[in-house]
């Protein structure tokens, strides 16, 4: 039966910093034009018109003007809007390593396998999957069994960015149990933006994974970039980042220089982010801090904590050990870009 | 085992047999009985409830999708009207007409008729927009008279009546279930005011007050005429239609 209640609401939208603005104009002033913005998409997820990410990969919207609806999503989701920059290790209830017996590959493999035991519990329906093509441009999938996964099998570290969250939320829309995710630290921060401003996150998104990272690229740079270092794509098999060095490995030879190079194409977003283990997922994952073939696993939250205990229980992965003090050079070398968030 | 014989017949047996046979064909002759309806010159009366080429009224659809939903063949496809509302079109190739859409169409929209003979030369003119669904289909006739099947005693026999059947059957429609739009989950409106935007009959409204910095969001639900399309385009997919 209809009643007065639910058909009348109310909504607090935030404070505009430039009045008489839209605020588009004000998401681009405080965080586009400053270069701060990670492309963590978390806005164009959640904006109800046409904000998109433009062929520079950057976040964009055309003719805002005429189509944008003031309504201010944008600013309420954009974890970098009123940047509360967030560094360390965090609290968490575990650290541990593991290595997947079900699923083969980088560090993927681990986040792969929790997504899958949580799957197999119950707590969620589908879990979002980053693939690529030939080009090793990415896509996302919802995966919701596990035979789907075989069909992907391009998997690998991609060091590229991925549209996770617009995905995420056509995911929320469809699921009836909950979703599961993978993300970088930019995107958990995004989707805990999300999970805190509209209850629909909070109740359908059940398990963030984050993974560590220390920077991320867009496609088209580094596809170029590569391309001049004789990175053919077509033979490329994987990336990978060892000992400081990035290693391109192709079906008959392997392309080697050192990370520092790279810093020419670092997105600007990146140069001020100082979360490295993404502090705020339920549990983040990485290579750095075990053996070779594991997987550092930082349990956060109790939910992680119950698919933790399900994966040991089931045996479906190896347990390993993870040594804290292996994480402090690249936690307090992200901590170092602090000084390049600018004053707001 | 039982051995059938012929029957001992006489001499005026066979005669009076001769004689039956020579009298049904005379009758025949003159009065000939059949049941064989000599279409399209006539044709046939059908029943009320035939599932025939069906009409679409645009002014009783409420955009709800159900009989593109429930179509087990297909032959729906919703196509967005000028006006932003979507309307379904009719495949003809693959309709089944089990006319399950026309019993699921809430504000019965789609009402069926007895034409069933329309022709069509390709496959792609088989796939009938909205349009064309409003006016039946202009159909040469050569039938003159509609033939019933009439039971008279020991015969199927055939009756040529002079009417000619009305081939678009007035249905009452039916009232439909009253609607109305409300959101069920007010917390995750993001006050795109889209749903505003979209309302034919002015029910939604959002104020927006600038000293506070919110926005008051709210359905008028008599004004509000259930017709779904504030559901359809809210971006957070919170609203639904509940009944009145």
């Amino acid at each position: 039966m209809a009643t007065e209640s639910e058909a009348e609401w109310e909504i607090k939208i935030p404070e505009k910093k430039l009045k008489d603005k839209l605020f588009f104009e004000n998401l681009r002033a405080a965080v586009i034009d400053t270069k701060m913005c990670s492309r963590c998409l978390t806005c164009v997820s959640i904006c109800p018109s046409k904000l998109l990410v433009n062929e520079e990969d950057a976040v964009d919207f055309p003719d805002y003007e005429e189509k944008c609806l003031d309504c201010g999503a944008c600013v309420r989701v954009c974890p970098r809007y009123g940047y509360k920059p967030k560094s360390g290790l965090g609290d968490y209830i575990e650290f541990t390593a593991g290595q997947s017996k079900r699923f083969k590959g980088q560090d993927g493999a681990m986040a792969t396998e929790f997504i899958f035991s949580a799957i197999d519990m119950g707590l969620i329906d589908r879990g979002i999957f980053v693939d690529r093509d030939e080009q090793w441009r990415t896509h996302v999938f919802h995966v919701r069994r596990k035979e789907q996964l075989e069909k992907l099998p391009l998997g690998g570290t991609k060091y590229v960015f991925a549209d996770v969250i617009p995905e995420l939320k056509k995911a929320v829309m469809l699921t009836k149990v909950g979703v599961g995710v993978v993300g970088t630290p930019c995107m958990v921060s995004g989707i805990r933006k999300l999970q805190d401003e509209f209850p629909v996150f909070k109740e359908k998104v059940k398990l963030v994974v984050g993974l560590f990272c220390t920077e991320n690229f867009h496609y088209n740079e580094v596809s170029k970039y590569l391309e001049e270092k004789g990175v053919d794509f077509s033979k490329l098999v994987k990336t990978d980042i060892m000992k400081g060095k990035f290693v391109a490995t192709m079906t008959d030879d392997e392309v080697k220089f050192k990370v520092s190079q790279l810093s020419g194409i670092l997105p600007t977003g990146c140069n001020v982010c100082t979360d490295f283990t993404a502090v705020e997922s339920d549990v983040s994952v990485g290579s750095v801090g075990s053996a070779p073939g594991f997987s550092t696993t930082v349990v956060r939250t109790e939910v992680a904590k119950e698919v933790w205990d399900y994966i040991k229980k089931m045996g479906n992965a190896e347990v390993g050990e993870g040594k804290v003090e292996e994480l402090d050079f690249l936690i307090n070398h992200k901590k170092e870009r602090e000084k390049n968030i600018p004053e707001q | 085992m039982k051995k059938v014989e012929t029957p001992d017949y006489t001499a005026s047996d066979k005669l009076k047999t001769h004689v039956s046979a020579l009298g049904t064909a005379a009758k025949e002759m003159l009065i000939p009985l059949n049941i064989t309806t000599h279409y399209p010159r006539e044709r046939k009366r059908q029943p009320a409830c035939f599932r025939g080429y069906m009409l679409f009224d645009p002014e009783r659809c409420i955009s709800c999708f159900q009989c593109s939903f429930v179509c087990p063949a297909n032959a729906i496809w919703m196509k967005e009207a000028p006006s932003g509302r979507y309307y379904p079109t009719v495949d003809y190739g693959k309709c089944i007409f089990c006319h399950f859409c026309v019993d699921s169409c809430p504000g019965s929209a789609l009402r069926t008729t007895k034409i069933h003979d329309v022709a069509y030369k390709t496959m792609d003119e088989m796939f009938t927009s909205t349009e064309e669904l409003v006016e039946p289909p202009k159909i040469v006739r050569e039938d003159k008279v509609v033939v019933d099947y009439v039971i008279d005693q020991e015969d199927l026999t055939l009756k040529r009546t002079k009417e000619v059947d009305e081939l678009i059957v007035e249905v009452e429609p039916t009232p439909g279930v009253p609607l109305v739009s409300q959101c069920v989950d007010r917390g995750s409106c993001i006050a795109c005011k889209i749903c505003e935007r979209v309302c034919e009959s002015g029910a939604v409204s959002a104020v927006v007050d600038e000293a506070t910095m919110t926005v008051q969001m709210s359905i008028d639900q008599e004004k509000c005429t259930g017709c779904g399309l504030c559901v359809k385009e809210c971006s957070m997919q919170i609203l639904s239609l509940f009944r009145k």
